[in-house]
């Protein structure tokens, strides 16, 4: 380390910091500099991890069936439903807990002024608090009621048109597996009769060779090798016919079970669906219908109690805001990974989802916080040799320097050092 | 009389020869520097945001289902459009009479200090006068701001606007190029880390992958990057500039040398 700052110095010392082409400015490569830092090797590392991570998530998808995209996004809705439950719990913990806070806290600060907290009304000013907390949750509810609806019906509408796609897909393929079936058997027919009836086409073919042969009796050979190729083209068109009327039969039988599996599965979708939103109808109901008029007080409040209350009440909104963003935040982004792997579901290419978006969000945290770290303890190892050398400015960052110092070497000695 | 006169030019000329260079070499001291996150976290600029991060997902709704609906792609490519220009419209209306001001606020302070450049404090390692506390003092006071009277005085640190610098055809067009090899070596490399469960052949593809990706780089990109750089060097040594920086990382004043470089890379 000594060393190491004794080699920097002495090309510090070299430096002339004031020069015409310096004027007391240095720059800084730093992403050379990050590249010397002991701790390098563990940001590739995660890098690398994160890299996996989204290349994995570009991996073409194994097709799933109709049966397996609606099982999984009744559990996706499952899954929703959940976290919004929970966080719907949390927000109304929450609100519990500060009304009886700021209950508490009002009621002591009543004390100490020597006033009766009943005559003043302060339970009541915690029903009041309630009241307009649970005003205002209602409010919040029926306007996301309406979103929550519109998202609902925009999830089932692409649920159902990934179901009927799916389902279509696989009627074709019947068909398409039918109609294959059926020219190979005509086929295998033809062949058949061509093989069955070859020695007598041979014969009749070799007489017809004969040049001695009469014009009767070639007519009559000529016919006879007629008349076995019309019964094999009848036979196989027989066997054509017959398959044709059978293919119409099936392809009315597979259009009739997919139009029947469409129906059952999208009327199931519906039903969900119409359930869910019934579910969120009553409950915003019964939460708007829970409100009550506040209790009066029968005494008026002194006015430094006043002001203490005041204060008390902006302090715990203050608190309960912030309690409350982080239980939204938490259900925003559950909310945004379920919506993605719902895209992701119906074919979107929406990147990492589901436990591989969480660990990549780890990862990525990690890596920040990392590199964070480096970059801290570089720029103020910079700090210092900048100062040791006189220089005023220091930047980072730059695209050309015709002029300046660059300091990237010395730094990169003394980062190295860090090592040691 | 004539050997006093001759001592005397010597001495001044001495004087002069000792003061110039001193005076052409002073250090640079009209640098400054703003934190624009602590500027952009003041309550006004937070409601703004918050109103435009509230317009955008209402927006965003509204959007996404026309953007399911339409049936071509140029159909979704106008349904885009359509959302990024109602946000621009949006942006413009909530945060451009707030930014007007901040700026006006940012060039007041930096004229009242005699700074030829401010510059945002990411890129700041060392020195440099900070005006955060400044600029925030005059954005948040009820006063109105009026442009200082003079323009910012010309500075030894130049500039150039990297994404104009991007918008050339030839530039684009590697870009392009590396993209659609990206996501062909993602398909590739995507298909061999498909069943491999061990993390030594997993870094092996990742490391291939990677290394991959960065030979197309450096082949496409390093020579247009090294040209510019070039450019950008010979124009900022032929104004006597001692440093250039990128647009994104001013805040006030500077010496623009975009024009010119654009001019040097297209000939």
């Amino acid at each position: 380390m000594a060393l190491a700052c004794a080699a920097a110095l002495g090309g510090c010392a070299r430096v002339d910091v004031h020069a015409p082409n310096v004027r007391g400015i240095a720059y800084v490569r730093m992403d050379e500099v990050m590249k010397h830092h002991p701790l390098h090797a563990q940001l590739a590392q995660l890098q690398d991890s994160i890299a996996a991570i989204n290349l994995e998530a570009t991996l073409p998808h194994e097709p799933l069936s109709a049966a397996q995209i609606a099982a999984q996004t009744k559990d996706l809705k499952a899954q929703f439903k959940t976290a919004e439950d929970r966080a719907g719990k949390a927000i109304a913990a929450l609100q519990q807990t500060y009304a009886q806070k700021e209950h508490d806290a009002d009621v002591a600060a009543a004390k100490a002024a020597g006033v009766d907290p009943a005559a003043i009304g302060i339970g009541a000013a915690m029903s009041a608090q309630s009241q307009a907390q649970a005003e205002s949750a209602a409010q919040a509810a029926a306007q996301g009621y309406v979103t929550y609806q519109q998202s609902v019906v925009a999830q089932d509408a692409e649920a159902m048109k990934a179901i009927s796609a799916q389902l279509s897909k696989q009627a074709d393929q019947k068909l398409r597996a039918r109609v294959e079936q059926y020219q190979q058997d005509e086929s295998d027919l033809s062949l058949r009769l061509a093989q069955q009836d070859a020695p007598e086409r041979i014969a009749l073919k070799t007489k017809l060779n004969n040049l001695a042969l009469d014009p009767a009796a070639r007519k009559s050979v000529q016919s006879q090798i007629s008349a076995i190729d019309k019964k094999e083209s009848a036979q196989v068109s027989a066997l054509h016919a017959q398959h044709e009327k059978a293919l119409d039969a099936y392809r009315a039988q597979v259009a009739k079970e997919t139009n029947a599996e469409i129906a059952k599965q999208t009327a199931a979708i519906r039903d969900e669906s119409a359930a869910k939103i019934n579910a969120r109808r009553v409950a915003v109901g019964a939460q708007l219908r829970s409100l009550g008029g506040p209790p009066v007080p029968t005494q008026s409040i002194p006015p430094q109690l006043a002001k203490s209350l005041g204060q008390i009440h902006q302090q715990l909104i203050a608190q309960y805001q912030t309690d409350a963003q982080k239980i939204a935040s938490d259900f925003s982004a559950t909310q945004d990974d379920l919506n993605r792997q719902f895209e992701a579901l119906h074919g979107a290419d929406v990147g990492a989802t589901g436990a591989a978006a969480k660990e990549l969000k780890d990862l990525q945290q990690r890596h920040d916080a990392l590199q964070q770290q480096m970059i801290a303890q570089i720029q103020s190892e910079a700090k210092r040799i900048a100062s040791e050398m006189g220089f005023s400015v220091v930047l980072d960052s730059v695209d050309a320097a015709p002029g300046g110092y660059d300091l990237t070497n010395d730094l990169i000695h003394d980062v190295e050092s860090l090592h040691e | 009389m004539k050997k006093r006169l001759i001592s005397f030019l010597v001495a001044t000329v001495a004087a002069v020869s000792l003061v110039v260079p001193s005076a052409i070499a002073a250090d640079l001291t009209d640098v400054g520097f703003l934190d624009q996150a602590q500027l952009a976290s003041l309550p006004v600029f937070q409601r703004a945001q918050g109103q435009l991060a509230q317009y955008q997902s209402q927006l965003r709704s509204q959007y996404d289902g026309q953007y399911r609906a339409a049936k071509t792609d140029a159909d979704k490519q106008r349904v885009a459009m359509a959302y990024q220009q109602a946000m621009s419209d949006k942006q413009r209306e909530l945060i451009g009479p707030l930014y007007a001001r901040a700026q006006m606020a940012i060039a007041n302070v930096a004229d009242s200090k005699h700074l030829s450049i401010v510059v945002d404090k990411r890129i700041v390692v060392y020195g440099g006068q900070d005006i955060t506390k400044d600029v925030i003092s005059l954005v948040t006071s009820s006063k109105a701001i009026t442009p200082p009277a003079t323009a910012a005085p010309s500075s030894e640190i130049g500039f150039v606007d990297q994404t104009a610098l991007e918008t050339a055809q030839k530039v684009k067009d590697a870009a392009d190029q590396l993209a659609k090899y990206q996501a062909d070596q993602q398909k590739v490399y995507g298909e061999k880390l498909k069943g491999v469960k061990g993390d030594v052949e997993k870094q092996q593809i990742i490391a291939d992958y990677n290394k991959a990706m960065q030979d197309k780089r450096n082949q496409l990109l390093t020579p247009l990057i090294d040209q510019t750089k070039s450019a950008t060097q010979t124009i900022a040594k032929s104004k006597n500039l001692l440093l250039v920086i990128d647009r994104a990382d001013v805040v006030y004043g500077g010496t623009d040398i975009t024009q010119d470089v654009q001019n040097a890379l297209g000939k």
